[in-house]
């Protein structure tokens, strides 16, 4: 469904030097910096997967939504979506494509979400029998109703979510990026969402692009992860393998009382590492086939003092955090 | 053609849904007006013409001006704004051609201005303004044809400079000068028959005085004939000019497009 060669966007930045003598300096003398926002990706996704596509801000994920929505042209590289190059053929990829954008409306923000679903209507020539039973089903599932009527403009953003998504679905396409659709959303409403993503996938077997930041997002609906750092894939493959292979990593919080610099205790040397935290704490991070917590915790106790202890259990939260910080 | 003419029609039921916009723009319009009709009837105290012009025939050339310069910002600063805070990513994704949708939204915003300001107004300048009647029947249909071609010029000249966004970011103060240069050369403040004759020279070369100069002279007669069907060729040839060459900025915008955010 979807193919990535060598995908690679270059972006050229102006460099403005601070104070006002650098905002003259630039108006005359711009310094131009290259930004690699992708950086030579590549990857393949069937129909019907739904793949969470995550990365730290400023990773490159939107820079490559954009690029696969045919808004953005790819700096050198190969994109298929359905057979099309979607910055080439934009119109026949747009029909055939959904988005959420979670800090953007999409609907018309003056007129009410009725009126907006029925210009998406005509805007996505969907068959009007076919429009009415789908916007019926999605107004009993995302309970839009009560909304229908009225402008978007007061809608609350929980609302306005239900909405947006139920645009993106309307006409029925093969493939929806969703980007951080549940952002700033309450417990309630993200599940809500989720559920109504699944059941699309299941029903109508739409393939799925999610970034979120969100892991539960990630967790109650993706299958297979790809995670992006400045612009490279750092992981591409099933959620369940990830954490096979990090899962039993696992990281200890100590606040401790320290007279000296901290240093090992020489039982743990070689079994775990540490690394400081903020002015009196320390993190262990050691595998749970190499080493328990509770050995751990008894060799920490032996020589220092421990006021507290956290203990971050193997969530693919953690996981993902650690990759973000230290690399796969 | 459906779609466009749906977006046409939302754009007039969103007009409505700002009411007290639309009476705060007549009240300027309204003003405008009236400071006009108070200076021509101050210039022409102690005279009976200026340039060739009895009072009855600059006011009415001055308040059908007014009214038709009305029409002539659109949605190029929308398209502006799209382009600065990103949202036109967005739009890129819809099936359908940006440009044409919004020519589709300034017509429809044009429409419902149309009924709500202009038609009231003109009745205003009938009734107590001294606005003369069209010069004569044939008058009529050419005028209104002329205005049609006039309006469209200028929404895609405004186009344009909305599109000028793609490089410049923000076009302010692009727009301001625009303003400026056309409020002039297309004749809404004064007669471009009263222009020195170097400057009445150089603007018969540019598109300006088709959008309103044009247009105002059928109606008042100083066009006519042949003279007036000429015009109307001029006009037409200048608005497939422009939109030959917007279409060509769009298509070189496009491929230029850098969305940020993430």
């Amino acid at each position: 469904m979807i193919e990535v060669k060598n995908l690679s966007k270059h972006y050229r930045l102006t460099e403005k030097s601070p104070g006002l003598s650098g905002a003259f300096k630039s108006l005359f003398a711009p310094k131009r910096v290259t930004k690699k926002a992708v950086d030579d990706i590549g990857f393949q996704i069937e129909s019907g997967e739904m793949v969470g596509y995550i990365g730290a801000n400023g990773a490159g994920k939107s820079t490559t939504i954009k690029m696969l929505c045919g808004i953005l042209t790819p700096t050198t590289g190969e994109i298929l979506v359905d057979g099309i190059v979607p910055y080439k053929e934009r119109n026949r990829n747009a029909k055939n494509i959904g988005a959420v954008f979670g800090q953007r409306s999409q609907l018309f923000w003056d007129i009410a979400v009725r009126e907006s679903y029925d210009l998406l209507k005509h805007i996505y020539d969907i068959p009007e029998d076919e429009y009415r039973k789908t916007l019926q089903m999605f107004t009993e599932v995302l309970e839009l109703e009560p909304l229908l009527g009225t402008p978007v403009r007061q809608l609350s953003l929980g609302q306005k979510m239900r909405c947006e998504l139920a645009a993106a679905f309307l006409h029925n396409p093969g493939i929806v990026y969703l980007d951080e659709p549940t952002i700033g959303l309450d417990v309630a409403v993200k599940s809500r969402i989720r559920q109504f993503i699944k059941e699309m996938n299941r029903m109508r077997g739409t393939t799925v692009i999610l970034t979120t930041h969100d892991m539960q997002d990630i967790e109650e609906i993706c299958s297979r992860i790809i995670i992006i750092d400045a612009g490279k894939v750092l992981y591409d493959g099933s959620l369940q393998s990830i954490k096979d292979r990090y899962g039993d990593k696992r990281v200890i919080h100590f606040e401790l009382e320290l007279e000296e610099e901290f240093q090992l205790p020489p039982d743990l040397a070689g079994k775990a590492e540490w690394t400081p935290g903020e002015t009196g704490t320390v993190s262990v991070a050691f595998s749970n086939h190499v080493i328990t917590a509770a050995d751990v915790i008894s060799e920490m106790l032996r020589k220092y003092r421990i006021r507290d202890l956290t203990i971050s259990d193997s969530k693919i939260e953690t996981i993902v955090q650690d990759i973000y910080c230290r690399g796969i | 053609m459906r779609k466009y003419w749906e977006m046409m029609k939302s754009q007039i039921k969103l007009d409505t849904a700002y009411t007290a916009w639309y009476w705060a723009g007549s009240a300027s319009v309204i003003f405008r007006m009236l400071i006009i009709y108070a200076f021509w009837h101050a210039v022409f105290e102690n005279r009976t013409t200026v340039g060739d012009m009895s009072l009855q025939a600059m006011i009415t050339y001055t308040m059908l001006a007014t009214l038709l310069n009305n029409y002539m910002s659109g949605v190029g600063s929308q398209l502006a704004n799209q382009v600065r805070d990103g949202s036109v990513a967005i739009e890129l994704m819809r099936p359908y051609n940006l440009l044409d949708k919004l020519v589709a939204l300034d017509l429809g915003s044009k429409i419902s201005g149309t009924i709500r300001e202009t038609l009231p107004m003109l009745l205003i300048a009938y009734l107590f303004l001294g606005v003369s009647a069209p010069a004569s029947w044939e008058a009529v249909p050419m005028f209104l044809l002329s205005a049609l071609l006039g309006i469209l010029i200028g929404t895609q000249l405004d186009l344009i400079i909305g599109i000028m966004a793609f490089w410049l970011d923000y076009v302010w103060g692009l727009r301001v000068l625009g303003g400026a240069i056309t409020l002039f050369f297309t004749g809404a403040l004064v007669p471009i028959t009263l222009f020195p004759e170097w400057l009445r020279v150089l603007s018969g070369f540019m598109p300006f005085q088709s959008m309103v100069f044009v247009p105002v002279s059928i109606y008042t007669g100083q066009l006519s004939g042949l003279v007036a069907l000429q015009a109307l060729g001029v006009q037409l040839a200048w608005l497939v000019g422009i939109i030959v060459v917007m279409r060509t900025v769009w298509s070189f915008a496009i491929r230029k497009v850098t969305i940020f955010g993430g």
